[in-house]
C-alpha cells in the first residue's frame, strides 16, 4: 500500500478512484504520564510520554484508514490529512482521512 | 520547647522545599533549553542533504523501483517554571510572549527533524508537502486554572521520496 500526503505519486499514474477513506482514535492520557508531565512541568523539556501517545494514536488512526481502504480494493492512499480534537481533559482525538485510490506504475519516467 | 524546635526545623525544610523548586525549575528549564538549541542547530546541519520542501509536486524527482511514502513525527515540549511565570506575568500587560514562541520553535524544529530522520532511515533523500499542525492532547490549554500545563504539541507529516540530488 502506497500512502502519501500529496494529490499524485511520482512515477505512477491514478487510474481508479476509490473514494475517501478515514480512521480515527480517541486516546486518554494515564495517570503516570500526568504526574510525569507534572514534575516535567518545573523543569521543562520534551514530554516523551506524550509523544509515545501521539504516534500509538496516530498508528492506529492510520492502520484504520488502510483497513477501510483495502476493503475498498484500493493499492494506494492519497492526499493524506490528519486533525486533531481534544474532546475533554485527558483525552485527545486524532482523526485521519485520504482519497483511496488504484495506481499503475507509469512508464514514461 | 522542643515541640516549638521541631516546628521550626519543619518550616525550614518546606521552605527549602519552595524556594528550590523555583529554582530547580529556572536553571534547568534554561540549560535544558540552551542544550536542545544547540543540538537542533548541530543535527540541522547534518542533515542538510535532504532536500526539504513543502511543495505537493514532487520537486528534482527520480525514478527509482521504491515508491513514495508518508512519514510522520510528532513531538510535545512542555513549559517550564521560569517560561510560565514570565507568560503570566505578560497575561497582565500584554503583547509577544517571548518564552512561548520559543518553545513553539523548538518543537517544530524538532519535528522537521524528525522527519528528516524518518525518511532517511527507509532510505530516502527528499521529503516534500511538509506540514507542521498544532494538536491539543488535554493538557494545555484545556486545563483552567492553576492546574494547566503549557505545553507545545506539534503533528508533523510529508511525504519522502527518491530525488536526484547535486549535493
Amino acid at each position: 500500500m502506497i500512502v502519501t500526503n500529496t494529490e499524485t505519486i511520482v512515477g505512477h499514474e491514478i487510474t481508479e478512484i476509490c473514494g475517501l477513506v478515514q480512521g480515527n482514535t480517541v486516546r486518554a492520557k494515564n495517570i503516570g504520564r500526568d504526574i510525569m508531565a507534572g514534575l516535567k512541568n518545573v523543569v521543562g523539556g520534551e514530554l516523551k510520554g506524550y509523544t509515545e501517545l501521539l504516534t500509538e494514536s496516530r498508528r492506529q488512526a492510520v492502520e484504520r484508514m488502510l483497513a477501510q481502504a483495502e476493503e475498498l480494493g484500493a493499492n494506494a492512499v492519497v492526499n493524506v490529512r490528519f486533525t486533531t480534537s481534544a474532546v475533554t481533559q485527558g483525552a485527545a482525538e486524532l482523526y485521519a482521512y485520504g482519497t483511496a485510490v488504484v495506481v499503475e506504475p507509469s512508464n514514461v519516467g | 520547647m522542643e515541640d516549638g524546635l521541631a516546628d521550626f526545623i519543619i518550616s525550614i525544610i518546606f521552605i527549602c522545599i519552595a524556594v528550590s523548586v523555583p529554582l530547580i525549575g529556572i536553571f534547568g528549564g534554561r540549560i535544558s533549553e540552551y542544550q536542545h538549541f544547540r543540538s537542533l542547530v548541530r543535527r540541522e546541519e547534518e542533515s542538510n542533504d535532504v532536500i526539504v520542501t513543502q511543495l505537493k509536486s514532487f520537486p528534482a524527482a527520480n525514478h527509482s523501483d521504491q515508491p513514495p511514502s508518508i512519514v510522520y513525527a510528532e513531538t510535545v515540549i512542555a513549559s517550564d517554571y521560569l517560561k510560565t511565570l514570565l507568560a503570566k506575568i505578560r497575561g497582565i500587560f500584554g503583547g509577544e510572549v517571548r518564552s512561548f514562541q520559543k518553545m513553539q520553535e523548538r518543537s517544530r524544529r524538532e519535528t522537521l527533524l524528525r522527519l528528516i530522520k524518518s525518511a532517511r532511515e527507509q532510505g530516502y533523500n527528499a521529503i516534500c508537502n511538509v506540514r507542521l499542525e498544532t494538536a491539543d492532547v488535554g493538557g494545555g490549554a484545556m486545563t483552567p486554572g492553576k492546574n494547566a500545563m503549557p505545553m507545545a504539541c506539534i503533528l508533523g507529516s510529508a511525504t519522502a521520496y527518491h530525488a536526484s540530488t547535486s549535493r
